[in-house]
């Protein structure tokens, strides 16, 4: 906009003279409070028609003034306390506000805290639970792995006392073949002299009821001699070595008795015999 | 005439006016009431039409001053405008006939009594005939046609059987003469 145009267009004048349409008042109004120039002319011409105005001045009758301060509502003192009481109610509020407005962000952020330490507490507590089923399972573990160790252990003794029997020079190994009640029975029998130990091999046995046990039996001039139990099965296929000492023997027989062995063998359950070579 | 509104900041005035300070008014209505009665006076040409209205106007003034916008114009020059706009708004009122006529009269005596150059009445025109005296005759008869009429440029075109582009022109050369004499 030029400014200066503006100015000397005629409105202001016109304007101060009362002289203008609503919206031409507007537009002094708004475009005065916006440039510096036209407000300070606006103000000189203002000031100008007030002077004008004043060279009018009569003295108005001295009724009208004491007409207007007795219809007129002034403030007096006892008012200025009420206002000043009602400020002191009113006062406190934005100060309520801005305080139950701290308190909602100390709200808010106790909240998330709050939320926060649950999430970590879920994740505490479900770590703890995979940790428990992990030692659970390890521990598990470790006790099978023990059993298999001891096992192992009693086996690898088994062994090593069998491998000491069997690496002894005196060492005699005798085979005895079932006869007709055990057409497929077929065992070693070893035995060391020198040291009276025995074992026996099963290579296959019949399977026995859980109340028999297979006996061996060293014949010596003749008579039988307990030389121990054994068990037969699919299971048991090892070199058993049997808890008696044998420091003679002329053959080897097999007998099943019940659990636990006799005394005395029973000759029809006589499965077979073998004669200790020279 | 004194400038005595200068004295006062009216900032302060303005504040303890809206507190409904009765000193504040006091002053204010001591400071300006004359210049009031005065405008009002020249309006309505009868003295008590005239102390009516500016009862009148001083309630007015004293229910709207919480309206009064100080970045919008000068407190004086907002109290004038109040009384004019009441005292032409009551003559258009009062009056059967169309107040152009009425006005012609009255503009008529006046322009006539500066012609003859006779005396005002009061001793308050004192400055103003210094002024008048400086003022072009045809530029004084339309700032009163126009301000104390409450004419439109074009109802004082039309009254003065001048051309729009002139009037307003005239308009614009009064206020700017206007504005030199008082610096």
């Amino acid at each position: 906009m030029n400014v200066t145009e503006y100015i000397a267009s005629g409105i202001l004048e016109s304007y101060v003279m009362g002289a203008v349409s609503d919206q031409e008042r507007r537009e002094v109004e708004c475009l005065s409070s916006i440039y510096p120039e036209v407000g300070r002319e606006l103000d000189q011409l203002s000031e100008a028609i007030e002077q004008y105005a004043m060279l009018h001045s009569v003295e108005p009758p001295a009724s009208i003034k004491a007409k207007l301060l007795q219809q007129l509502s002034f403030s007096n003192h006892e008012e200025e306390d009420d206002e000043q009481e009602s400020d002191a109610i009113v006062r406190p509020m934005p100060v309520d506000m801005s305080s139950s407005h701290a308190h909602r962000t100390t709200w808010i952020v106790a909240a998330c805290m709050g939320l926060a330490m649950l999430l970590f507490s879920f994740f505490l507590i479900s770590k703890l639970r995979t940790n428990q089923n992990a030692l659970a399972s390890v521990r598990s573990r470790n006790d099978s792995l023990k059993t298999v160790a001891s096992q192992l252990q009693a086996d690898q003794a088994q062994s090593e006392q069998v491998v000491a029997l069997l690496s002894q020079p005196a060492l005699k190994r005798i085979e005895l073949k079932g006869n007709k009640q055990a057409p497929e029975g077929d065992l070693f029998v070893f035995w060391n002299a020198d040291t009276k130990q025995v074992a026996v091999t099963v290579k296959s046995l019949p399977v026995l009821p859980t109340d028999k046990q297979y006996q061996l039996w060293a014949l010596v001039d003749g008579k039988p001699v307990d030389a121990g139990v054994f068990d037969a099965g699919s299971t048991n296929s090892a070199t058993q070595p049997l808890n008696r000492s044998i420091a003679r023997a002329d053959a080897f027989a097999v007998t099943v008795e019940k659990r636990g062995g006799s005394p005395a063998p029973t000759m029809s359950t006589l499965l077979a015999i073998s004669p200790v070579k020279a | 005439m004194k400038r005595q509104s200068s004295l006062v900041s009216e900032s302060v005035l303005i504040e303890k006016l809206i507190q409904r300070d009765q000193q504040a008014f006091q002053w204010l209505y001591d400071q300006y009431s004359p210049a009031l009665y005065g405008v009002v006076l020249r309006i309505v040409r009868d003295d008590d039409q005239a102390a009516d209205l500016l009862q009148d106007i001083f309630i007015k003034i004293w229910k709207n001053l919480d309206a009064y916008d100080a970045t919008k114009g000068r407190l004086f020059t907002w109290m004038l405008n109040v009384a004019r706009n009441t005292a032409i708004d009551s003559l258009r009122a009062r009056k059967t006939q169309p107040y152009a006529e009425i006005r012609t009269d009255a503009d008529t005596v006046h322009i006539v009594d500066q012609e003859h150059n006779t005396e005002q009445p009061k001793p308050e025109h004192i400055g103003l005939k210094d002024v008048v005296n400086q003022l072009r005759p045809e530029r004084k008869e339309l700032i009163d046609l126009v301000y104390f009429g409450g004419y439109t440029h074009e109802e004082a075109a039309e009254k003065l059987n001048l051309p729009l582009g002139t009037v307003k022109t005239r308009v614009r050369a009064a206020l700017q003469e206007l504005k030199q004499l008082f610096r």
